[in-house]
Order: C-alpha cells, then structure tokens, then sequence
C-alpha cells in the first residue's frame, strides 16, 4: 500500500492511530510483565483497572494532539495547497488567507508571496500577449485593406493551384457568372498551359526571388490579363521545394491590347492610302510641269483629270481617317466611367478645400468617360482662374448626342479665348509638371471654349465625346480580401469516405419552391449557398438567386417565403440557375436540412440543365439525430435553438437565412460528431445510416 | 457681285503661301476683290479698316490665333456684317463646334477641293445678300 496516495490528514491520522495503539500495545505489555512478576492473581482486578485508566488517559492525550495537529497543521496544509492549485491553475487572484495557516510558520507568507509573484508575472505576460495580439490583429487588418485596395487582382494559390487567397479585385476579373472561392482549382477561371508552363519554369530556376511574366485568358469572358507569377517560399531558409505554393496578380489589358491593336491597324491603313495617291499625284504632277510633258490637250486633259481624281483620294483618305483617329483617340487613353454628379461633388469639395468660391453643381444623371482626378483639376483651376469679379458660378453637366457638354458659368465680364488658351499652359496642381489643361483637354479629344451668353452671363464650354444616361450603379469591386493560409499545408485527399470531415469542402444550401410536391408540378423559386472550407464559413463566398418557376406562385407559399410572381417575373429560370449553382458545389459536400426534398427538386431538372448533382449528401435532421438522439424534435428553430443559434426573424424562411442557421449547426455539430469517434465522411454517412434509410438513397 | 454692282471683298488671312495663292486665284476667278495677310497679328486692324463682306480665316496662325480673330470680330459690333469662313487643317467636329461657337459663320476643313469652297464662299455671301 502506497501511503503517499492517501492524503495528508489521513496520513497524520494514520500515524497517530498507530502512536496510540503502539502505546496502549506497551502499557498492556508492561502490566502483564509486571503482573507475572508479582505472582499474586488477587491484584488483577487492580492492573485492569489501572491499565483501563491508563489506556484512556494515553489514547486520550493522543487523541487531542491529533486533533490539535490535524485543525492546526494537516487541514491548513491542505487549503494551502488547495489555494496555491487554484491560483497557479484556475487563475485565480485573489490573496492567500495567511490566518488560517497561522502555526505553519512562514509556510503561508512563502506561499502567498509565491501566489502573489506569480499572479504579476501572470498578468504581466497576458497583458504583454494581448498588446502583441492586438498589434498583430491591427497588422492583419491594415494588410487586408491594402492587399484589397490595390488595384491588380492577387491570387495565391497552393502547388496543386488551388486557391487560398483572392482580393476582390480578382474576384471582379475572374467573376463572370462564377465568382472565384475558397479551395477551387485557379484553372477554373484562367486558362491551364500559360500557368503550368509559368510554373513549371519558375520550379526549375530554384531561385525564391524570380518572378515569371506570362499573358493569361479568363475561362469566363476571355479577357487578356497580364499576369506576374512568384513562387512562395516554404520553410525558414526559403528554399523553393517542389510542394511551393505560388503568388498570381493579374491585371486586365484586354483594353490596351484592343487600343494598340486599332492604333496599329490606323497607322497601317493611314500610310497605304495616302502612299499610293500621293505617289500618283508625284506621278501625274511630275509629267504636267515636266518641259517636254504632254502638250496634246486630250493627253493633259487626262493627266489632269487623274491627278484630280487622285488628290480627291487623299483629301478624303486624310478626312475618313482623321475622323476615325479623332473617335478612338479617348480610347487610348486611361479614362474611367464617373457619375456627372460625382464630378461636380469633387470640384465642389475641391473648391472648398482651397477656400475657393462655392459653385453650384447642377449634373444630368450621366456617367461621364473622364479621367476623373485631372478633370477635378482643371475645372477647379478655371474656377480659380475666373477670379472673384465673376459671381454666381454654376457648373452645369448636360446631355448633348452621345456625349455630355460641362458648362461652366458665370455672372461677370466674359472671358477672351486668348486668355482662356494661356490658362490652359499652366501645369495643373495634379503633382506632375507636364500635366497642363491643354493636355487634359487633349487626353479627352476634346476642345474648350468661352461663349457669351447675354445678359452679363458667359460660360466656358467643354464637351464631352462619351457619357450615357445613368443606369442602376454597378455593383462596387469587393473590397474583402478572402483567404485560409492553412490550406496551403493541407494534404489533398483521395476517396471522400476516408477524408476527415475538416478536410472535406461543403456546400450548404437551401431551396424555396412553388410548394411541396414536386412530382405535382412543384418548382424552385429561389436557390441559396454558402460555403464551408477548412472547417470555416466562408462569408463572402454565397449564391443567392430567385429562379423564375415558369408557373404561378400560389399565395400560400408566397405567404411562406414573400417571393411574390413579380418577383421572379425577370429571374433567370432553373436551367441556368441551376448550372450556375452546379459550378458552385463542385467538388463539395451538399448539406441540407432535410436534404431529400431539396434534392429531389434539383435531381428532377438534371435532365433539363444538363448536369447531375451526384456530389455526396449529408442532411442536418440526420446529423441531429445522431447527435442529439431519435426521440428530439429535429426541425431548424428546434436544433439551431439547441445549438444556441438565433436566427434573425427577417431571415427566418428566407433561403439565406435557412442555409446560414443551417450552416453554423452543421459547424457547432461537427466536434460533436467527432467526440463521438465520427471522423471521416465514410464514418459520419455509416452512423447516419443506422437513423435512416434516406441516406442510402442520396449517397449512392 | 450682288450689292449694287460694289464688288465683293475677301480677306484671306492664311500663312501657308502655297495654300494662298490658290485662294487668291480663286477669288480673283469668281471676281471678289481680295487681300492676304499671313499673320495673326495685325489681321484684325485690317478688318476693322477694310471692312470685309468675307474673311477666310486659317485657324491655326503664328501669334494670334484664327479663334482669337473670331471672337474679337463678333465682339465689335461694328463688324457684325462681315462673315467669317474658318479653314483648319485638323477639322474634328469638336473644333467645328469651337469655331461656330466663337462666332464663325462657316467651316471647312482642309485638305478641301477649290470647288467645295467656292461653294461655301457663294453660300456665305449670296445668304447675306439675301
């Protein structure tokens, strides 16, 4: 037997245990040896007597100098100990009480002293770790918005080119219909040999800083991009082993490559044909004027008439392509699509901002094709420039043909083109010394003009070739960038039965329908998914689409869901939403809750669109019932309630708002799974097989 | 040579000779009397002195520029009747804006055929005798 198992007081009490029936063993010794000695039986009575005494005496001494020992030294000692465990690992801060361990010594002031060193160097290193966690987080932060703000699209993808970080203006470049995630392949959004080749190249210089300039095509729109490839380095010497993940920006020149091209083609065209009928008119002039040149009137008359027809020619090869130069000349420059009422804004703000006059914007709703920092410029120097002897200042954007005329005017004396002109000469505040009005005016093949307009009015005219009437605004370039760095260690696996669930993309979705019964006619109003990868939502990779049934929308369901019939009126229909959201599940595990009735209404349109959604299936009322037990209620409010999950009620029955609340169970359920010994996909669909027989039907 | 008989007068304000002298051939063929200054500078004074029924204004002149000329001449009320015709060799329909808007009562771009211009310069002249 271990006594140094048994604890302290027991231990103590053990020992005095022994000390009393050691005691009681040596007094009883001692009389019955004194009894024997004597030799007189008659005083028996008397050595039980005494020795009954004794014996109570001694276990009694013994008794109070356990219970002294055990009040005063055993049970401090063990709150002592106790309070030093807790304060060494439950955090605990406060003080050691010293009063109860007052006949230990200086055991309880070592102790607290101990307790209290530790609790500073405790709180002392939290603190330090939190300002280096803040530090790093604000780091993280100021490199997400400047890795989202730059203007070139990054990717970085991983050896086996999957992406594990994109920047919204990747997203913008690569989009089309299919919008980059998470864990995809990058050759589904650019094409193939142009990156292999890149990097194939860039594996074999083992150099870490080489960089790799390639021309790459998006798979969606075809877009030129000019791309920059660089491996990243792994491990602490940065060597470049062949597992080395690579960096991708990417920048559009489908527009430069088309401007250079019809550059090229005009210069062409401009030589041949103006070289040919100005060699004819060198000819023809040549044998007029020459001494002994045609004197016949018939012959002079058909060399003049050739050299008219030919100086015809060049007038109007020199027409034709000049007007042509003039209409694509803005093209060649770097120009942007910019609401008039935004223009008008800046050069109010800009105005502002040098204590200039207020100026009153009145704008058309125009987008107008400027390069918008130069224009602000400009148009704020001439304000400057019309100096305060002219009032009342308007800057009025208009429609005029297919372009928009910016009128700047004024009450005061009118403005001579001469001075205007030398305005123009002047650089412009923009910080670069070559930029001059003259050349803003130049880059936007325009001209610029003072009119008069009566009544003490004048204004300065400059038109405009492009603008068109305002549309719904785009949607702005993403500005989140979208990343896991962990993916880039994760080994790719092969049978998806045998893949630990955290290494498994998935893609949770949700479906509203016309009704519940398909095989009646029943149709798809609305798709929505969001994706899991590495075990983490991904939140802004989501599809969310209404789909327009090509039926009646019967008010009951419409009362469930509110997608009205007008709602879909312009939606596209289940053939192409449902290519689309196939692309979306690629390679991924389709969650559900209730799986069966959402598959059912995609599988019945495989057919139709094309494509079947043979991805694996898991069902959250499935996943519940193993988790939670057969007996539960397994409806969504039921298990994200249980789960701690609140769904907001606007979401509530909205297609997205079902799949997030179904998508955050499935995470809270999945180390739940997993404490249960379910580690892979294969473990996870044997188990949820045994609480029903719908799985079978969904996973083959 | 409408007018009472007076003969029509033109003021070629051109700094390429070469492009003068046909000008000049011109006008004298369609019987305008006709004046040439090559520069920008001075061609002013000599409309407000000779009071043109036409001037043939290049666009593009050393000093002070055919606009400049334009715009000066609308300014002074004394020369409201003289037209203006403005020849320029670039001819973008941004500069023919620019040019009718500063006064010019016509607009042609060069390389022009003689034919074209005397057409431009009858159409100019015979509305003002209208």
């Amino acid at each position: 037997m271990n006594l140094a198992r048994l604890s302290l007081r027991l231990r103590v009490f053990l020992f005095f245990a022994a000390l009393a029936l050691g005691n009681i063993a040596a007094l009883v010794a001692g009389l019955v040896f004194g009894f024997e000695k004597l030799g007189e039986p008659e005083a028996l009575d008397g050595f039980i007597i005494g020795g009954v005494v004794a014996g109570f005496v001694i276990t009694g001494l013994i008794t109070a100098v356990w219970f002294l020992f055990d009040e005063n030294l055993a049970k401090p000692i063990e709150r002592l100990a106790g309070g030093i465990r807790a304060r060494t690992h439950a955090q605990v801060e406060t003080e050691l009480d010293a009063e109860t361990a007052r006949y230990l010594g200086d055991l309880a002031p070592a102790a607290a002293a101990i307790t209290q060193h530790l609790n500073e160097t405790r709180s002392a290193l939290t603190e330090s770790v939190q300002r280096e966690t803040t530090r790093l987080a604000q780091e993280k932060e100021r490199l997400e918005t400047l890795l989202s703000d730059v203007p070139v699209g990054v990717l970085l993808c991983t050896a086996e080119h999957q992406l594990v970080f994109y920047n919204g203006q990747a997203t913008d470049l690569l989009g089309g219909t299919h919008a980059p995630g998470l864990d995809r392949r990058v050759f589904d959004y650019l094409h193939r040999a142009p990156i292999c080749h890149a990097y194939e190249r860039l594996l074999e210089t083992d150099d870490p800083d080489a960089a790799s300039d390639l021309l790459c095509a998006s798979v969606a729109d075809g877009k030129t991009l000019a791309a920059r490839m660089r491996l990243i380095s792994e491990g602490e010497d940065h060597h470049v082993t062949r597992r080395a993940g690579y960096v991708l920006t990417l920048r559009d020149v489908s527009s430069d490559m088309r401007a250079h091209a019809s550059r090229e083609a005009l210069m062409d065209e401009l030589f041949d044909r103006i070289r040919r009928p100005a060699a004819a008119l060198q000819s023809l002039t040549g044998v007029l004027i020459a001494d002994d040149g045609p004197t016949e009137p018939e012959a002079r008359a058909q060399f003049r008439g050739a050299a008219r027809a030919e100086a015809a020619n060049l007038g109007a090869a020199i027409h034709t392509l000049f007007e042509r130069h003039e209409a694509m000349r803005a093209d060649w420059w770097p120009l942007a699509m910019i609401r008039a009422s935004d223009l008008g804004e800046a050069v109010r703000a800009r105005l502002a901002a040098q204590e200039g006059p207020d100026l009153m914007a009145v704008t058309a709703p125009l987008m107008l094709r400027l390069e918008g920092f130069e224009m602000v410029s400009l148009l704020a120097m001439l304000v400057a420039r019309l100096g305060p002897e002219r009032g009342d200042m308007r800057l009025e954007i208009t429609e005029e043909g297919a372009g928009a005329l910016i009128a700047l005017e004024w009450r005061g004396p009118q403005v001579p083109i001469s001075e205007l002109e030398s305005w123009l000469d002047d650089p412009l505040q923009v910080g670069m010394e070559d930029v001059t009005g003259r050349r803003v005016i130049a880059a936007h093949a325009s001209e610029i003009w003072p009119e008069n307009m009566g009544d003490g009015r004048g204004r300065i005219c400059l038109p405009l070739r492009e603008a068109r009437r305002v549309s719904k605004r785009p949607p702005p370039v993403p500005r989140a960038v979208v990343y896991d760095f962990d993916l880039l260690g994760r080994a790719r696996e092969g049978e998806v039965a045998k893949t630990p669930l955290e290494n498994l993309n998935f893609v949770v979705f949700d479906t509203e329908t016309t009704g519940l019964l398909p095989s009646e006619g029943d149709e798809i109003v609305q798709i929505a998914a969001v994706r899991i990868v590495n075990g983490r939502r991904v939140e802004t990779e989501v599809f969310d689409t209404l789909v327009n049934p090509g039926r009646h929308i019967p008010e009951v369901s419409t009362a469930v869901h509110g997608i009205s019939d007008a709602m879909v009126a312009e939606a596209p229909d289940i053939i192409d939403v449902g290519r689309r959201f196939h692309k979306f599940a690629e390679g991924a595990v389709l969650i559900a809750h209730n799986a069966p009735f959402d598959m059912e209404f995609l599988r019945r349109k495989e057919g139709a669109i094309g494509l079947s959604f043979d991805n694996p299936v898991l069902d959250t009322v499935l996943l519940s019932a193993v988790v939670f037990g057969q007996s539960e209620v397994h409806s969504l409010d039921a298990l994200t309630h249980r789960l701690g999950i609140t769904i907001p009620e606007e979401a509530r029955h909205t297609a997205i708002g079902d799949t997030v609340a179904t998508a955050d169970a499935f995470l809270k359920l999945l180390p739940a799974l997993k404490s249960r010994g379910l580690l892979t996909f294969g473990d996870v669909v044997a188990e949820v097989r045994k609480h029903g027989r719908l799985l079978k039907d969904l996973n083959g | 040579m409408a007018d009472g008989g007076r003969k029509r007068r033109v003021l070629i304000v051109e700094d390429e000779d070469n492009i003068a002298i046909a000008l000049d051939y011109l006008m004298s063929r369609e019987g305008f009397e006709h004046d040439r200054i090559a520069s920008g500078r001075g061609a002013l004074e000599r409309i407000r002195t000779e009071q043109p029924d036409l001037v043939l204004l290049d666009v593009m002149l050393p000093e002070v520029s055919g606009y400049e000329i334009c715009q000066e001449v609308r300014a002074d009320r004394g020369l409201a009747d003289v037209k203006i015709l403005m020849m320029t060799a670039r001819g973008s329909a941004m500069e023919r804006r620019k040019g009718l808007a500063l006064g010019a009562d016509g607009f042609i771009a060069k390389p022009f055929e003689l034919k074209e211009l005397r057409d431009e310069v009858h159409r100019l002249l015979d509305a003002e005798g209208a």
